[in-house]
């Protein structure tokens, strides 16, 4: 088990940012997702050490949160969300500082520094002064230095932040490779629906302080209902009055196009039995992935 | 036969290590950049002008026969003994050249961290708060020690190189102690000053601009109190006459102000205990607005 914590609380000051947190995340990729203020910083913050809950206790790659900092921090990566470098160093000097702070031999350090640097296509601009870079390459050199003492777990808090949607894909390229071919169960912290949905297996939705969805991404996207994209001809109020009794929830597009969402104990055949009673022609049928901005909209309780 | 490896991720072989010394790779990192900044190496350079003059007194003063064109009237000067190493010490010239060196090499030591936001990337690594924050003060370490300690004992080698004789350290077997003592002090007290103000402000020029302001307005402010009111007392108020006030007491020589060395090394100790508490409040993992 790579992380597990139990009750968890955290305020500042009067504000509760974490509210009896429980958690249990396994091997992969996994998302934790939630709006701006949800707790997700503040919850990585106390995986670390940085923050000291005020109650609750927890594991990280079986180290206490609480007692064994120094451990944790040798064997995760992290990734933070601002931009963070030192000033003066060029890349290869910065990855390989970070490096021998994590314990690596000074020599090790810099010869992986360049390894890792050309993973995230920063080979060719190592040696450039980080006063120069880029957003896009703050970005990869943050995971650089992330990587570079070959963590077992990594935190990443907000990859995506500040990029264009080039750069964007390319990060999580990056991360998904990570996580799926090298062996690194990554954590990943953000807001941005998408970018969770494209790299993680496995989902945690904070809200307010509190777990309100967890679990892996099919499973979390099927209990919920079935969605159905629809398109009819004839009385569109007649067919979702047929439709009210079995509990579906209709939204309608500028375009005409009928989104239901119904219930897991009901079928396909009750929108037949509704399109029959109603008397309208059922013009376009498909049977739609559930979407984890569906599954968001839902829990967090916003459209 | 070497293995021929892809430029993508390979897992690392070695074990991480538990560091005996944490801070030592903030140490040097510091000392590194500090003399990559334009004109640094000069100014260091430069500032050992005084211990080459010193250096030249002793030397002159085992041949005074061969320099007695030169030195008419100045024997006393000459004359080598604790007075001589106190006046090194407490030469204004060697703490303004000690203030400049701490300008380019102390002033970005936190504010910069702070700036770039770099503190969470060395806390997120098995580096306490107190290996960060003694690497750090170990850079200031390193440049007023430089200055201090390591001309001090090139100072007292020579002479006795000179001189053929162990006389002097016969006259004055604590000499090498006051030496290092003295070191030591000012190496505290700069450290604490410097981090103290460089973690004021996230803008480097600002604690540039506070190093130097300080320093220099502390003494200002005491010459015009002592001006106006003729108490010595004032003299607590200046930074560079607490440091040679403590000096010449290290060194058993008469103070040069009139009030006791302890109240000075009282309010060098207060400096110094204000700079733990707010490094202690300013130097954290992350910042918390509450």
């Amino acid at each position: 088990m790579s992380i597990e914590i139990r009750n968890v609380h955290f305020s500042y000051g009067r504000i509760k940012a974490l509210d009896g947190v429980n958690l249990t995340l396994n091997g992969g990729a996994a998302g934790l997702l939630g709006p701006n203020g949800a707790g997700k910083s503040t919850l990585l913050r106390i995986l670390l050490g940085f923050l000291k809950p005020e109650r609750g206790a927890g594991k990280v790659l079986g180290y206490d949160i609480l007692k064994d900092q120094d451990s944790i921090r040798r064997a995760i990566g992290y990734m933070p969300e601002d931009d963070c470098f030192v000033a003066g160093l060029d890349a290869v000097s910065f990855t390989a500082y970070f490096g021998e702070l994590s314990g690596m031999p000074r020599a090790e350090a810099m010869k992986r520094a360049h390894e890792v640097l050309f993973y995230v296509g920063l080979g060719e601009s190592r040696y450039r002064l980080l006063d120069t870079y880029s957003a896009g390459m703050k970005q990869r050199l943050k995971l650089a230095q992330a990587l570079v003492h070959d963590p077992k777990l990594l935190f990443l808090d907000e990859p995506t932040a500040n990029l264009d949607p080039h750069g964007r894909r390319d990060i999580l390229e990056l991360i998904r490779d990570v996580a799926s071919s090298k062996d690194i169960q990554v954590l990943v912290s953000s807001h941005i629906l998408s970018d969770i949905e494209t790299v993680c297996s496995s989902v945690v939705i904070l809200n307010r302080g509190v777990v309100a969805a967890q679990g892996r991404m099919e499973d979390l996207k099927a209990v919920r209902y079935s969605l159905f994209e629809i398109r009819i001809k004839g009385d569109r109020s007649a067919f979702a009055a047929a439709l009210e009794p079995t509990g579906c929830r209709i939204e309608e597009t500028p375009d005409g196009l009928m989104r239901l969402y119904m219930p897991p104990e009901r079928d396909a055949n009750d929108v037949f039995r509704a399109a029959v009673e109603a008397q309208v022609q059922i013009r376009h049928f498909i049977k739609s992935r559930t979407s984890l901005e569906d599954l968001f909209a839902g829990v967090v309780g916003v459209d | 036969m070497a293995t021929v490896r892809d430029k993508g991720y390979h897992h690392w072989d070695g074990r991480l290590e538990e560091l005996r010394f944490p801070w030592w790779p903030v140490t040097r990192n510091g000392i590194r950049l500090s003399f990559q900044r334009k004109y640094f190496k000069f100014l260091v350079a430069f500032s050992y002008l005084p211990a080459f003059f010193f250096l030249a007194g002793i030397y002159i003063s085992e041949r005074l026969e061969d320099f007695r064109f030169m030195v008419r009237g100045s024997e006393t000067f000459l004359a080598i003994d604790p007075k001589y190493f106190n006046t090194y010490f407490t030469a204004d010239f060697v703490l303004f050249m000690l203030i400049m060196i701490l300008v380019f090499a102390g002033a970005g030591l936190i504010a910069d961290d702070m700036k770039h936001n770099a503190l969470q990337l060395y806390f997120s690594r098995p580096l306490r708060k107190r290996d960060y924050l003694f690497g750090k003060a170990a850079v200031v370490f390193f440049f007023v020690l430089a200055l201090t300690f390591v001309p001090g004992m090139i100072l007292l080698f020579m002479k006795l190189v000179f001189s053929g004789s162990f006389a002097l350290l016969v006259q004055y077997p604590w000499l090498p102690l006051s030496i290092v003592a003295c070191s030591v002090l000012y190496a505290v007290v700069f450290a604490s000053y410097t981090l103290l103000l460089s973690a004021l402000s996230r803008n480097r020029r600002y604690v540039t601009i506070l190093i130097f302001a300080v320093y220099l307005f502390s003494d200002i402010l005491f010459g015009i109190f002592y001006g106006t009111f003729r108490n010595p007392h004032f003299g607590l108020l200046s930074l560079k006459a607490n440091l040679q006030q403590a000096g010449a007491a290290i060194f058993g020589q008469s103070t040069p102000f009139a009030f006791p060395w302890l109240l000075s090394l009282l309010v060098l100790a207060g400096l110094c205990i204000v700079a733990v508490a707010v490094l202690s409040r300013r130097v954290r993992e992350v910042e918390i607005v509450r």
